[in-house]
């Protein structure tokens, strides 16, 4: 919770607190409190909507076998194999009973249990393992398409009047609306067909991190990252050009520009920053949603990731795996939220906790 | 801006560390054996894992990322698709493809059966084989895994561990290289359960020297096994994308060395993504055999690269011996799919060749019988069936098989524009790549039947239920996870609704299409793999042909076998007298062909096709695959044909 200060010239309408003001510990005592009721709320939802979906782990591997030439298995083995499977997987008792052990593991020791499709290994494991390929790829790619697409945005809603601007909100428009499976095979056909610079897949060779495998993994992830990037850009060049033309009609930069403040600093310190605040949140935002993973690439460049990680865990019931892939984000998120409330008035002076 | 410069080379930094930190390191391979890649010849085509790409053949992964990848160990739900059952294990007999036979292959000869119940026999095994760490393979192996199967009852997750331990009662060593089996009920596929029947077998024989040394079987992952096939892994993705394989110095003495040297040092079986980037790796010579392109792509391929072919110049151009067929299953115990009326009109609207054209560009082999027409099974049971079907009829005198199917697609696809030399042109000819016949399209004699039992068109066309409802008829289907029958599911749905049937087309996750198999109350129809039956041994799929496995309409408790739900008394008691005697017993197959009678005449469910196994090569590095001209096994990356295409295959000679 803000307020808006006096001198707030941004538009908005003014309001000034009539109740008594609430500490900054308070403020961030509260703000902490609806964080964990959101990780609750989250986690619980997360333990029981795999529930709910029509497949079962158990099942999905049994009709695997009975779909095999050469299984053929009879009631006995099969009712054999369910009892083992469901006493191995912890899928007995109640639906109360493992919901309770569910919320101990995960609250007490972040323990997600077996991946039931690679039996016993930790799913926390598999995130390891996965995590650093998608922070990697997804940090680097949000960041730099966050940057450029606020970069040109803000030049072309700054010199909204020159005809370079509108050639880049033209970029902007163009790619934006393009679906990023087609965008990322248009670059797959350029980039590594037609023109092989950049690998059709990704093969990393597990070994130690010397600087031939550094040079390796930058080569693997150039086009999956070039992809990433160019799609982000156009949203961010579009929402960027529309906020920097706004701002620049404020009065308080018309006074800048009366005044004799040269362009330059006119748009990096007026307009930008206060057009950057909601860029910011976005940002954070896109930051928290990073532990999706990103599926497409991850499918279409064969990169590791954590979508995939999810996708597999869906198609095969393996709710363990789908309960920490999804914890990783409902985490990352409401993260990434109370850290954005908590940092506004780094970002914006005007903003004040009372 | 200096900020932010220095803000995007840290974050870069760090995004790197974080990749960095989740490449684990590689284990060394064999001791003695040099780092792959390292006898490149000077010049040549690397392949991306460091190989020499002229000495490496290189498949597409059946199963795309693996989501087990470290997981080796056979006792437990393992990484299978990852070349394991293929160049890694060995087992007591394998399958020759070509024939349907059993083979010994760590045996020395076929079990010697040791009592008139048969359910005592002795095995010897060859002499001289040896796992990939040095040490001989003997009779202790077999005890020991027998031994840990029943150990591990409750504790190991191999679905086969259930099946052998209710199929043996006791065993015994005799010597280092004899052993002995009792089965708990007569065992005359013993070979095929303790062997490999197709596509695996129930039993994997592990290093006893190796696994004794763990306390705990459940939690020993098995990476990088030592084998008893003539490769061993040599370096795999842990990300799940690709495994690689070399060649054993020693694989002579491997379980199959007395087949002859596999011919290319390394094997990757790797995935290179979704079809759309696959194809334009495949173009690029990057990899050697395909599994399941769609014909379109395969086209595309091909003109661009005229070193990838087909298995036969000649539509369908695809190998038709997979072990299973599509055939859309209905639950016969719902109303009204529980009148043969209904599931006999249902079949009769079903424009098959419209179906083949439009989901897989006719190149598709039909079958009308519930199992697949192959070079093995045609003779034994097809045959047999052909003048039977010519005069069936329904209960109305009506004919519903067209001996014609197969000649009257050669004339679409001739209409089509699909060049003459590229199509069959005698009746043999026609009859071998299209199949035997199928049934009759006909809407108007399947109105008739409909209109028998109550159910007829409304005023917008519609078939009604007798109360004058609508007649909704859901179809399930796979959604993208299996896009061939996605497309032949929405091709059927077009059909029928074409012919005047409602029909819901849902597209369902592979976990849920598992589901809806297997339980009662979610099934009304659904297309889906059926009967997989490679060996003229019916009963390894229809062993379920017993009134144990009907369950009621709508149960919830789930099935066991009998995915298409027939009851049928004459059916039942054939089968069970199947069950008494050796399958290689005339009456055993007369037995075969009785009951097909019985499945055609209550339309126990609409078999369709065998499985297209559309499965393009690229002799670019690599010739010698089966082909229709060269059939010395299916051209599959999986099964024994996998073994005996790195035995046949040669290098071209492209650097």
């Amino acid at each position: 919770m803000y307020v808006r200060q006096r001198g707030d010239l941004r538009g908005a309408p003014l309001r000034l607190r009539m109740e008594p003001p609430m500490g900054l510990f308070q403020y961030i005592a509260s703000r902490l409190g609806v964080y964990f009721f959101v990780l609750f709320i989250g986690i619980s939802v997360t333990f029981f909507l795999p529930r709910f979906m029509p497949s079962d782990p158990i099942e999905n591997y049994i009709s695997q076998l009975q779909n095999q030439a050469g299984q053929a298995m009879n009631p006995d083995d099969i009712a054999r194999l369910r009892t083992t499977l469901a006493e191995l997987y912890g899928l007995e008792g109640s639906l109360f009973s493992q919901y309770v052990g569910y919320l101990k593991r995960v609250f007490l020791t972040f323990d997600f249990g077996p991946s039931f499709s690679s039996f016993p290994r930790p799913v926390t494991e598999f995130i390891l393992q996965a995590l650093p390929w998608t922070l990697g790829l997804l940090l680097t790619t949000t960041t730099l398409a966050w940057l450029i697409g606020n970069t040109v945005g803000l030049l072309a809603g700054f010199f909204h009047n020159k005809r370079a601007a509108t050639v880049l909100e033209v970029i902007g428009v163009t790619i934006y609306p393009i679906p990023y499976y087609i965008l990322a095979l248009i670059f797959i056909l350029v980039l590594a067909y037609i023109f092989p610079l950049f690998p059709l897949s990704t093969t990393i060779r597990p070994g130690p991190l010397t600087f031939e495998k550094i040079k390796n993994i930058l080569y693997n992830s150039a086009l999956p990252a070039l992809t990433l990037i160019t799609a982000g850009f156009g949203w961010n060049i579009l929402s960027m050009k529309s906020l920097s033309y706004a701002t620049k009609q404020e009065p308080f930069v018309n006074f800048a520009r009366l005044k004799g403040t040269p362009p330059r600093t006119m748009m990096v310190s007026y307009v930008f920053r206060n057009a950057l605040l909601p860029q910011i949140t976005a940002l954070a935002l896109s930051m928290g949603s990073i532990f999706n993973g990103a599926l497409l690439t991850e499918m279409l460049f064969s990169y590791p990731g954590l979508g995939l990680l999810m996708r597999s865990a869906v198609g095969s019931g393996d709710y363990n795996m789908l309960y920490g892939t999804i914890t990783m984000t409902i985490i990352a998120v409401a993260t990434a939220t109370l850290l954005i409330d908590l940092l506004y008035p780094l970002f914006d002076p005007r903003i004040r906790y009372r | 801006m200096k900020r932010s410069v220095w803000l995007v080379a840290l974050l870069a930094f760090v995004a790197l560390a974080l990749v960095a930190c989740g490449a684990p390191a590689a284990p060394a391979g064999p001791a003695g054996e040099a780092a792959a890649g390292e006898a490149a010849p000077a010049g040549g085509v690397m392949t991306d894992v460091g190989t020499p790409r002229s000495e490496t053949l290189i498949f597409q992964t059946f199963d795309r990322k693996a989501a087990n990848p470290d997981q080796m160990n056979p006792l437990m739900a393992y990484a299978v698709w990852r070349g394991f059952r293929e160049l890694g294990w060995g087992y007591l007999w394998e399958t020759d493809t070509g024939t349907g036979e059993s083979y010994p292959e760590l045996a020395e000869s076929m079990p010697e059966v040791l009592n008139d119940e048969y359910t005592k026999f002795r095995i010897k095994l060859k002499e001289g084989i040896y796992w990939s760490d040095g040490v001989e393979f003997t009779t202790d192996d077999v005890i020991y895994t027998l031994d840990a199967y029943f150990d591990g009852i409750g504790k190991l997750t191999n679905g086969n561990i259930s099946r052998l331990t209710n199929y043996i009662k006791s065993y015994e060593a005799i010597d280092k290289y004899t052993f002995e089996v009792e089965t708990v009920n007569p065992a005359y596929d013993f070979t095929t359960v303790m062997g490999v029947y197709t596509w695996a077998s129930a039993f994997i024989p592990v290093p006893k020297h190796i696994f004794e040394q763990e306390e705990d079987l459940a939690a020993f992952r098995n990476t990088y096994p030592v084998t008893l096939g003539p490769y061993f892994v040599k370096e795999y993705d842990p990300n799940g994308f690709w495994q690689l394989w070399e060649l054993r110095e020693d694989w002579e003495r491997s379980a199959w060395g007395w087949m002859g040297e596999p011919k290319p040092k390394w094997v990757l079986y790797k995935d290179f993504g979704p079809e759309e980037s696959r194809v334009l790796a495949f173009v690029q010579n990057q990899y050697d055999v395909d599994t399941f392109m769609s014909p379109d792509s395969i086209k595309g391929a091909q003109q661009r690269n005229d070193k990838i072919t087909t298995f036969s110049p000649k539509m369908p151009y695809h190998n038709m011996d997979d072990a299973c067929g599509y055939g859309v299953l209905m639950n016969m115990h719902k109303a009204p799919l529980d009148k043969p009326e209904v599931r006999w009109a249902l079949a009769l609207s079903l424009d098959l060749k419209d179906v083949g054209i439009n989901s897989v560009s006719g190149e598709f082999k039909a079958s009308p019988l519930p199992m697949v027409d192959t070079q093995i099974l045609r003779p034994i049971y097809f045959d047999p069936m052909i003048p039977w079907l010519n005069e069936f009829t329904l209960a109305d005198g009506y004919k519903p098989f067209d001996p014609d199917f197969g000649s009257d697609l050669v004339e679409r696809l001739r209409e089509m524009g699909i060049p003459e030399s590229e199509l069959p042109d005698t009746p043999e000819e026609i009859s071998t790549n299209f199949g035997i016949g199928y049934w009759k399209y006909d809407p108007a004699e399947a109105e008739k039947l409909m209109a028998s039992v109550g159910m007829n068109k409304n005023a917008d066309g519609f078939y009604t239920l007798p109360d004058g409802t609508v007649w909704e008829l859901e179809l399930v289907i796979p959604g993208d996870w299996n896009k061939v029958m996605q497309r032949v599911g929405f091709s059927i749905a077009d059909s029928w609704r074409k012919a005047g049937i409602q029909v819901n087309a849902r597209q369902v996750d592979n976990a849920e299409f598992g589901n809806v198999q297997n339980t009662n109350a979610l099934l009304t129809t659904m297309l889906n793999w059926t009967n997989c039956i490679f060996t003229p041994n019916y009963l390894n799929s229809w062993f379920s042909i017993a009134p144990e496995y009907i369950m009621e309409p709508n149960s919830t408790e789930l099935i066991t076998g009998n995915m298409w739900r027939w009851e049928n008394e004459r059916a039942f008691e054939l089968i069970a007298e199947s069950k008494t005697m050796p399958t290689t017993d005339q009456r055993f197959r007369d037995i075969g062909v009785e009951v097909l009678k019985e499945f055609v005449t209550d339309m126990g469910y609409i078999n369709i096709m065998n499985i297209p196994t559309t499965i393009p090569t690229n002799e670019y590095y690599w010739t010698g695959y089966p082909k229709q001209d060269n059939y010395y096994a299916v051209p599959y990356s999986w099964w024994s044909s996998a073994k005996e295409m790195v035995v046949n295959v040669e290098p071209t000679g492209m650097k």
